[in-house]
């Protein structure tokens, strides 16, 4: 495909992006008893047996919107948990194809797909994995300007992008929106990860003011695979934490997660009143 | 009247996952009658059931739960 054709599918996917339209859209959504169904009770049976899990948890999470922003290396495991725990409803937005260097480290992806769209591949394997939930991919790279479009509709969101642009843009956005908000970042085999509820608990801007002068990207500095899969799997747990209830969660405090030595700190953090994202 | 659960057809885990469900359903106080199958869940029921902090008590493959 020409580059400028490509371009033409590029905005015309933008497009859709901003009116939040979903590239595909699933069937129509049937009501949602206010019990689980035999299937459901097998396929989340080892989740439902926990002291901490129970039939209310997962009606919640049944009936949760989640958007899951990158379908890579953190998303690959971000979203597989989650169509597996039983969200309802999941958003991908990733803008790019898959590439052969993105493949040890985003399980999501398979070599016969290089050159396919990532949201679009993504959701065609949730949906696999999962066909009791709902997958929209959206085929477009979230930026300040289509953001909020994105984030509407949402009620929590899991930023899996690579760039510390989007992840600020995602947060302005939830800021403004109210949705809750899992951040997770990876670099190397050092990662980090913060929940957030807007007007409650510490935003990222809260936590991290800017974004710093030298932060090198994934492409540039490289990740071991599993590194970002310890990264993703603690999000998606976050995400589930937050939809269904369940106390705990990392809100006014962010986990730094160290690989090689294999060290976690939680720090606290605290909201900040003039934050330019959430401050009054 | 206690309400009754028939698990006789089931395997473990999901013994448990549907004493525990229908246990989350009724107050505390309430009983919960399981007519259970013979073996391993006659063993995990009533564990898993006191482990959660209820009132057990077995008869054959009755097991009665009180919730807490």
């Amino acid at each position: 495909m020409s580059s400028s054709r490509r371009g033409l599918f590029r905005s015309a996917a933008q497009a859709a992006a901003r009116a939040a339209i979903p590239d595909a859209v699933p069937g129509e959504p049937t009501a949602s008893p206010d019990t689980l169904s035999p299937d459901e009770l097998e396929r989340y049976s080892r989740q439902l047996v926990l002291e901490q899990w129970g039939e209310a948890e997962q009606l919640r999470l049944r009936d949760a919107s989640v958007l899951i922003v990158g379908a890579g290396a953190l998303g690959s495991p971000v979203a597989a948990y989650l169509a597996g725990a039983g969200v309802g409803r999941i958003g991908i937005v990733d803008g790019d194809d898959v590439e052969l260097s993105n493949l040890h480290r985003q399980h999501l992806h398979h070599t016969s797909e290089i050159g396919v769209s990532k949201a679009h591949g993504a959701a065609a394997k949730l949906q696999l994995l999962n066909p009791e939930v709902m997958v929209e991919p959206y085929q477009v790279r979230l930026d300040a300007g289509n953001a909020e479009g994105l984030v509407l509709g949402h009620d929590l969101i899991v930023d899996c992008s690579d760039t510390f642009a989007t992840r600020y843009a995602v947060n302005a956005a939830c800021c403004q929106t109210g949705a809750w908000l899992v951040e997770g970042g990876v670099v190397g085999v050092t990662g980090m990860v913060m929940s957030i509820r807007p007007g409650s608990s510490a935003c990222y801007r809260c936590a991290f003011e800017a974004e710093p002068a030298d932060a090198p990207t994934c492409a540039e500095a490289g990740v071991l695979g599993p590194a970002a899969g310890v990264v993703g799997s603690l999000q998606a747990l976050e995400a589930m934490k937050l939809l269904a209830g369940v106390p705990g969660a990392l809100l006014d405090a962010f986990l730094q997660v160290e690989l090689l030595t294999g060290s976690f700190l939680r720090v606290a953090t605290r909201r900040r009143d003039d934050c330019p994202d959430c401050g009054d | 009247m206690a309400a009754t659960l028939d698990i006789t057809g089931l395997t473990c885990p999901m013994t448990w996952v549907r004493t525990k469900l229908t246990l989350e359903k009724l107050a505390a106080g309430e009983e919960l009658v399981v007519l259970c199958p013979e073996g391993e869940a006659l063993d995990n029921v009533p564990r898993s059931a006191r482990e959660a902090g209820h009132e057990v008590d077995v008869e054959g493959a009755v097991v009665r739960i009180v919730r807490r």
